[in-house]
């Protein structure tokens, strides 16, 4: 099954790397073991944000710039408002990178 | 924006070019360029913004600017189709734009075979039409069939000025109108602004004609 690799760049995801890094370097860990690591990151990532997280945010902002290749779309936003059900957010710019979760499933 | 084409309330209407004192407005001319070179798509649609390419649906990248408020498809062979301008400079402007986009992006673009292909126009005559006595009467050139579209279909061909012997048999000019009940009227493919103009200058005196008088 394929995986998204964009969870990666959260900071769980950066946090995970520099120690599964760390590990392979000291030799506690072998570098295909790191890699299957991520991998279940990235499904673990995609499942619990599908299954667990009941919460729903609303983004609303003026669209700078948007992108659409090879199923990603990308959307740079100004002035965003992040709403959930009892607070909300102003950014000043936002990156949204989108993948098309039926990719997974093929 | 300023409005292009212009409307009745504004300036005072040339009665020479409109003699029924409507003039329509332009609200999409579509024109075509050819950028002299072959394209990457997918270099462009990954460094340009505004861009989208999904080959699997279709084989150009989309691609929009703001000023003039176009969408432009380009293709891999250089070919580029540009949408959604009000004028005819409006749209060469665009499509020019597009082609120094393009060229940022390193592709040795030339600009070339600019063409105006189609004008879309709208007016509104202020009366009903009796649609059924239309096409009655002009059958040859209407279609009619509210089952299938509320509008009459009137293909109008336009006679062609000075005919040069030289040049090989023209494209066949025709100018289409929709025309509604309401009076509402929609002129489409004219490359000149003259021949949406002159099509509905012929138009109106039959839509008068075919006025609906409305009965209490």
């Amino acid at each position: 099954m394929a995986t998204f690799e964009l969870y990666r760049r959260s900071t769980i995801g950066m946090c995970l790397t520099e120690t599964l890094d760390e590990m392979v370097q000291s030799g506690t860990l072998s570098p295909d073991l790191a890699i299957q690591v991520l991998t279940q990151f990235d499904k673990s990532m995609t499942e619990a944000l599908e299954n667990q997280v009941k919460s729903k945010v609303t983004i609303k902002g003026h669209l700078h710039t948007y992108r659409f290749c090879d199923n990603v779309w990308t959307f740079i936003l100004q002035d965003a408002v992040f709403k959930n059900e009892d607070n909300q957010e102003n950014v000043g710019r936002v990156k949204i990178v989108a993948c098309d979760s039926k990719l997974l499933t093929q | 924006m300023e409005e292009q084409g212009g409307s009745e309330d504004n300036e005072p209407v040339d009665l020479s070019i409109h003699p029924s004192g409507i003039v329509p407005t332009i609200h999409n001319i579509v024109s075509t360029a050819f950028l002299g070179c072959k394209l990457d798509l997918k270099q462009i649609v990954l460094q340009a913004r505004n861009a989208e390419y999904n080959p699997k649906r279709f084989a150009a990248v989309i691609m929009r600017i703001t000023e003039p408020k176009t969408t432009a498809l380009i293709f891999a062979s250089g070919n580029m189709v540009c949408t959604g301008a009000k004028s005819e400079e409006q749209s060469k402007l665009a499509a020019r734009k597009y082609a120094r986009i393009i060229q940022k992006l390193g592709f040795a673009v030339k600009f070339q075979r600019f063409e105006i292909r189609n004008i879309v126009a709208s007016c509104d005559v202020k009366f009903p039409i009796r649609l059924e006595g239309l096409a009655y009467s002009h059958g040859a050139f209407s279609s009619y069939e509210p089952e299938i579209f509320p509008g009459l279909i009137y293909r109008m061909k336009m006679e062609q000025k000075e005919p040069q012997e030289s040049e090989v048999p023209k494209k066949k000019k025709n100018v289409v109108l929709l025309i509604f009940v309401s009076g509402k009227i929609v002129i489409t493919g004219a490359k000149v602004r003259e021949d949406t103009y002159k099509a509905f200058e012929n138009m109106y005196p039959v839509l008068t004609e075919f006025r609906k008088v409305q009965q209490q």
